[in-house]
């Protein structure tokens, strides 16, 4: 009997790495190739191309607005191509889920892969790609030219920044031009930040912050506030300091940034302030609005940084089974028609900046360069280096609480 | 050793009468039995005496003390009765041991260790049990627990001991085994019994007394014997007896003097054992018990044998007389063909007239076939 | 003669036995189900502990683990969770956590369970009929419900998202942070949520205690209490043993009472710290924590297994039980029912009012602004991005995708219950069918999320992972247990003759289990397959891990909806309990089965 069930596994662990390997082989040299040949075409030539393709065309991103991309590109290429709304979708999901779904994928095994994905934290997806090939890059040849060097490889889409922004009703307002106001004890509990183990940029920003750079600066604005040298104690630098003490003051009783910024929107959030994305504004009624100030926007801005600033990054997959499509859309999505659902100029969306410098801010916003003097900005090599330290730094601190 | 007395006492459960009326005297000393056939009450009359139930009206009184009286609110607890019962599935405590079962309620009496160590081994001994001691009751067999629960029952030396079925689930042989030792127990102690079953044997057999309950109301109270020879009514004496008494409807005439019954084609003088006793009805019911209606060569009664059962020491056979069946029990074992045509005679003084209407006994007497 | 005698008697030759063995049906599912169970009980387990010993892409990040090859073999991931720094933060707290909570919540579960029980049974409480069909409620209702309604009923302005609560709003009470998040309401939730099992089990043993054991002791004049403490409790102990530990069993192995409830700080136990390493890619620890609760859960259902086993089962069921003697509470009666229906109350049906409140209101925990926009409001998302609950498709999609797993769950476990029931009752006592049997349970006794994490693995070596097909395959093997034990004691009930008549008269054997065997024990059958039915329409632990963003369930969406949509997270709430509760309602008038009455899930 157990030499049955011994020949049985043995049988089904075969077959299962056999089918793995065979699945996996078929598609992966020709997706690369097809990249190749496909950056130096132009869009009419990929149309042509995508039209011989077949089956259902997916995108994972972790905003909805992948999803409005999607139907926009649908109403521009839809007929053409043989796509609507029921076989090609812009499916949100947030980033843990696209990697995980992406490996799933790239095994070959799964009925339903997509082409391509919209996704955050660079560290993890410099790392994937470097470790597997389920990420494959592909520029579009028309800004391959004005695209900075670094926003390339990985290709960049645009950058999301998340900003400090407060409540301005009744006695109490917190006006920050500091960031060390942010660790003193009158703020216990009423700064709202989605919790940095479910939100990896989150993460990442709190790393950044113990940077040699950035920890310098830090130690700056402490002199600058407090008048005197900062002590550090058991603390690594000023950043693991202000890091520690930023998150003892931290709310992590809301979970979206969505409902943090209509949390403290609200009247009712007299003397609350949040750290969140700054587009999500966009929702908000006039009233509503009213009631915010972004800390960057006022005179003083906040030393030394007004928030921070990540990159959303553009992928095809090795999986991908409509790659001249996946090109096409992703021509659409650095264009500014296919970056409204974003914002850009023309529209009054706050908080995304393309990185095509063709398409500029929106109203009432500011330029991508005005935020890269004053937003801590992801560095990936660094955040490589030193995640897993300053992540088990970060739990422990917040198992404090 | 006092005596027991039930006045107008009635059980209701919303809309069903359990017990209706009862009337009952418990002399000292005495052996009663509550006999009836299933929901006839007896087992709620015993646990209301014991306390376990609470009558709906009445009064009962043990010794001189009134225990439950529904007109002034009197009910005390069972506990406080001095009394002992013996449940008819024992409900021996299963996690404790022999010795545990037994001491309990002599602990609760707060006796010395000491005492309670010398009555232990003194009910041990008189149940013979002792070397069980040290065990739990699921190692037991189903006669070794009965008499774990006799012991535990009889160690605090209560007055009264109450019994409810205490054999019915053991087997045949075991069960006249127990029968046997109750009664001895019931002599040696001194205590009075009061002892439920519904079956007719061990009732006859036991007591001193049999109580017989239908559908909650007493049928009768008398000596087994008195039971057996004179019953009441015709649920009495269809219930004691085994083989059962033969019922047989008779027409009553009167020839002068002389009261003639005629039933099944035969004709017969009845003669009362009690002469002011009359029989006024034209219609009766006739009880012969079998051992009263024998078979004899020279009887005068022609029938035929229907069938035969003999069981060693007697036969029962089933009598075919004018197209009915009459139970007729001989001594010895004697085999009659089937239709065999045989004389039968009606013999004794014990023969019952019953009114057709209330069931209840007219009559008693002797009966001569013309 | 004297020859033959002397002779060795032939042995049968091995082809017939062989051939007689393969012809038996019976013998037939024995054997698939000892090989396939045999498969997927071991399999996982042996696949979760080799993950545990290969690196993974998200482990790359770690400064000891640079530059190694994805799927080498490591022993990192258990010194950093048993002998890091870290441990403490990763594993010992949060097992620390876990216990202390399953702890305090069998405490309870066991008084609140058992006080009631005892009230019910031995005394002459009033209103008895709807307290014991009322308080088995919470055990019905998915176990994140009391948790829910805790936060909508005690969320203050002082606290978390300073919103308002439902005590807030109608008293202005406000309770400090630590009773409303973290081990305390963890804690007290889960003990409400398994008093009614507590109630169930000690409440069976009271009821079908002797009546007399205890009027035996009345009459050799044991007091009250004396009573109760050496005749009533020793008999109820091992009711109240196994009770114990099986609540800590659960409540070791909860998943959405702390996710719900456990708040943003440092409360974390086993199953919520597992969700977290899973989801962010790292297998290696995550399934460390998964052996680690298959260990503890084993260790605990077997010393349940050992304490039930060995004493004797105290209580016999005589059809003579008399009335027992109904303690008189006097004036307490109606006091103590009073408190009980308050209680009551606020575990069932306090909950769904506040979910129907709730999800009505514009601001959170704010009655005056009741609108009924996140129910029906079709046109354009409303400010959380969602759609009226109505007309909002994830809702339908998870709506169809739970109905289609509970079913595709129920039809596989039940009939293969029913196989297995009558294959092991045909040939119970031989070796095989005592393997089958115990295979067929074990599912039970795994944790549901270390199974989900089982389970994970298979279907990433299996090429099954986040496909609907995975979800069945795990949810028919954890329900087979109930659908298992129905099927044996439906078939235990059944004499043989029965289906030895259809035999001798050559009726095949499917047309025999179609035909006759089936009609006849209809309703057992038929709740081994609404049993799981309904237990896979509420169940949250065991899909946590396996569905994703492309299968939500409405177990799963809820969870998902629950950290950014309070108002959709409580409408979506309310249809889930519901359901449930129609579901479990529909399921005991058709057949009398009902989850409460189940093998205890």
């Amino acid at each position: 009997m157990k030499k049955l069930v011994a020949l049985v596994l043995v049988f089904a662990l075969v077959c299962g790495f056999a089918f793995a390997n065979a699945a996996t082989e078929a598609v992966a040299d020709t997706v690369e190739a097809k990249i190749a040949k496909g950056q130096t075409l132009s869009d009419a030539e990929l149309l042509a191309l995508a039209k011989e393709e077949s089956g259902d065309f997916y995108a994972y991103g972790n905003s909805s607005r992948v999803a409005n991309a999607m139907k926009g590109f649908i109403a521009k290429y839809g007929e053409e191509l043989g796509l609507n709304e029921n076989n090609a979708v812009g499916t949100k999901m947030n980033d843990a889920e696209i990697y995980s779904t992406i490996t799933q994928e790239a095994t070959g095994s799964s009925a339903k892969v997509a082409s391509v994905v919209m996704i955050q934290d660079g560290a993890q997806l410099v790392m994937y790609r470097s470790a597997s090939d389920m990420f494959l890059n592909y520029v579009p040849g028309a800004v391959a030219g004005v695209l900075d060097k670094g926003d390339v490889l990985p290709l960049v889409h645009q950058y999301i920044n998340k900003l400090f922004i407060w409540n301005v009703l009744g006695d109490n307002v917190p006006v920050i031009t500091n960031v060390w106001q942010l660790t003193e004890p009158g703020l216990k509990d009423r700064i709202f930040f989605k919790n940095p183990t479910t939100e990896q940029v989150n993460n990442n920003f709190l790393i950044m912050c113990t940077s040699d750079e950035w920890a310098k600066k830090l130690a700056d604005a402490y002199k600058s506030y407090y008048g005197k040298d900062i002590q550090l104690g058991s603390y690594k630098n000023a950043g693991y300091k202000w890091v520690a003490e930023f998150l003892a003051n931290v709310n992590f009783s809301v979970s979206s940034d969505t409902t943090i910024c209509n949390t403290v929107a609200s009247a009712e959030s007299a003397g609350n302030m949040g750290l969140f994305v700054l587009s999500k504004t966009r929702d908000l009624d006039a009233t509503l609005k009213a009631n915010l100030q972004v800390g960057a926007f006022t005179e003083a801005q906040i030393d030394p940084f007004s928030g921070f600033m990540y990159p959303l990054y553009v992928q095809m997959t090795k999986a991908a089974n409509r790659p001249y499509t996946a090109m096409l859309f992703i021509n659409y999505l650095m264009t500014s028609e296919g970056f409204k659902p974003w914002g850009g100029a023309g529209t009054n969306i706050l908080g995304a900046y393309s990185t095509n410098p063709a398409i500029g801010a929106a109203e009432g916003d500011q330029a991508i360069d005005f935020w890269k003097e004053c937003l801590v900005a992801e560095d990936a090599a660094y955040i490589m280096q030193n995640r897993t330290v300053v992540s088990d730094f970060i739990n422990a601190e917040i198992a404090k609480k | 050793m006092p005596e027991i007395r039930l006045e107008h006492v009635t059980k209701r459960f919303e809309k069903f009468v359990a017990v209706d009326d009862l009337n009952l005297h418990i002399d000292e000393r005495d052996f009663i039995t509550l006999l009836g056939p299933s929901g006839c009450g007896k087992t709620t009359t015993l646990r209301m005496i014991a306390g376990l139930e609470t009558p709906t009206e009445g009064k009962i009184t043990i010794g001189d003390k009134v225990v439950f009286d529904a007109a002034t609110g009197i009910n005390v607890s069972p506990a406080k009765r001095d009394i002992g019962f013996l449940f008819q599935n024992y409900a021996l405590w299963p996690h404790m041991t022999v010795y545990q079962n037994i001491a309990f309620g002599l602990e609760n009496l707060k006796w010395k260790k000491e005492d309670i160590k010398v009555r232990v081994q003194e009910m041990l001994e008189m149940l013979r049990i002792e070397e069980f001691v040290g065990r739990y009751p699921a190692e037991l067999s189903g006669g070794q627990q009965q008499r774990v629960a006799i012991a535990r029952t009889l160690a605090p030396k209560p007055q009264v001991l109450f019994m409810d079925e205490p054999l019915s689930n053991l087997d045949a042989k075991l069960r006249s085994e127990m029968r046997t030792e109750l009664k001895r127990l019931h002599s040696d102690s001194n205590s009075t019994f009061v002892y439920v079953t519904h079956d007719q044997l061990e009732a006859m057999t036991l007591a001193t007394k049999i109580c017989l309950m239908e559908k909650g109301v007493l049928q009768q109270y008398d000596p087994p014997l008195t039971v057996y020879s004179q019953p009441a009514n015709r649920f009495v004496a269809d219930f004691v007896g085994n083989p059962t008494m033969n019922f047989i409807n008779a027409a009553v005439k009167k020839e002068g003097a002389d009261t003639i019954v005629e039933f099944l084609g035969v004709k017969a003088k009845f003669t009362p054992n009690d002469k002011k006793e009359a029989i006024d009805a034209s219609e009766v019911v006739l009880g012969i018990r079998p051992e009263f209606f024998t078979i004899r060569d020279d009887g005068k009664i022609h029938a035929t044998a229907y069938s035969t059962l003999p069981s060693g020491m007697e036969t029962t056979v089933k009598v075919k007389l004018a197209d009915e069946l009459v139970s007729s029990v001989v001594f010895g074992a004697i085999d009659y063909k089937v239709d065999q045509a045989i004389r039968c005679d009606i013999i004794g003084n014990q023969i019952c007239i019953f009114d057709k209407g209330t069931t209840k006994r007219v009559s008693i007497g002797a009966l001569e076939v013309l | 003669m004297a020859e033959l005698a002397l002779q060795a008697r032939p042995k049968r030759k091995m082809i017939y036995v062989l051939r007689d063995f393969i012809t038996k049906p019976e013998n037939i599912i024995l054997l698939l189900t000892v090989v396939i169970l045999g498969f997927f009980t071991v399999y996982p387990v042996v696949l979760l502990v080799s993950n545990t010993l290969k690196v993974n892409i998200a482990d790359l990040f770690y400064p000891e683990l640079f530059g190694k090859k994805v799927g080498s073999f490591t022993t990192f991931h258990w010194k950093r969770m048993l002998f890091s720094d870290m441990s403490s933060t990763y594993f010992w707290v949060p097992l620390k956590n876990a216990v202390i909570m399953s702890l305090l919540a069998s405490i309870i579960a066991i008084l609140f369970g058992g006080v009631v029980a005892f009230l019910i049974t031995r005394t002459d409480l009033k209103f008895k009929k709807f307290f014991s069909t009322v308080f088995i409620f919470p055990y019905i209702m998915p176990s994140w419900t009391i948790a829910t309604f805790w936060i909508n009923f005690f969320q203050n302005p002082k606290i978390g998202n300073f919103q308002s609560g439902m005590l807030y709003y109608i008293t202005g009470i406000t309770v400090p942070e630590s009773f409303v998040y973290g081990l305390v309401p963890c804690a007290i939730v889960l003990g409400l949520h398994y008093a009614p099992f507590a109630y169930i089990l000690i409440g069976g043993i009271l009821r079908n205690m002797d009546a007399n054991l205890e009027e035996a002791a009345t009459i050799l004049k044991a007091t009250r209490a004396k009573i109760i403490r050496k005749i009533t409790l020793p008999i109820v102990l091992p009711a109240l043993m196994s009770t114990f530990l099986l609540v800590f069993s659960s409540s070791m192995s909860a998943y959405a009472v702390p996710q719900f409830l456990g708040g943003t700080g440092g409360f974390r136990v086993l199953t919520t710290t597992l969700k977290q390493f899973i989801t962010n890619g790292w297998y290696g620890q995550g399934y460390i924590m998964a052996i680690f609760m298959i260990i503890f859960g084993l260790a605990i259902l077997g010393v349940n297994q050992r304490v039930t086993g060995k004493r004797k089962n105290f209580t016999t069921v005589t059809g003579k039980s008399g009335q027992i003697s109904y303690i008189k509470l006097g004036v307490w009666k109606w006091i103590a029912a009073v408190i009980l229906i308050v209680m009551c109350s606020f575990c069932s049906f306090m909950p769904l009012v506040s979910f129907a409140l709730e999800s009505c209101t514009m601001i959170p925990g704010d009655y005056s602004t009741l609108t009924l926009k996140f129910w029906i409001d079709p046109g354009y998302p409303l400010q959380n991005g969602l759609h009226g609950l109505f007309h909002e498709t994830q809702v339908w999609s998870a709506f169809r995708n739970s109905i289609v797993l509970s079913l595709s769950c129920s039809l596989i476990a039940g009939t293969v219950g029913i196989l297995i029931g009558y294959a092991v009752s045909k040939r119970r006592g031989s070796r095989l069918a005592k393997a089958a049997d115990n295979l067929a349970f074990l599912p039970y006794l795994m944790p549901s999320m270390a199974m989900g994490a089982a389970f994970l693995a298979i279907g990433a070596a299996m090429g099954l992972s986040k496909t609907m097909a995975l979800l069945v395959l795990v949810g028919a093997i954890k329900y087979l247990p109930f659908a298992s034990r129905s099927g044996i004691n439906a078939m235990l009930q059944l004499s043989g003759e029965i289906e030895e008549a259809a035999l001798i008269v050559n009726v095949p054997w499917w047309k025999r289990m179609l035909k006759i065997i089936f009609p006849i024990q209809k309703s057992t059958f038929i709740s081994g397959y609404l049993l799981p039915f309904t237990s896979c329409m509420r169940e949250l632990s065991l899909f946590t891990l396996l569905s994703s963003g492309s299968i939500y369930l409405m177990t799963t969406l809820l969870e998902y909806w629950q950290i950014w949509c309070s108002q959709s997270a409580n409408a979506l709430n309310l249809l889930i309990v519901v359901t449930v509760l129609v579901i479990n309602l529909l399921v005991n008038k058709l057949t009398g089965a009902s989850i409460d009455k189940g093998v205890g899930g």
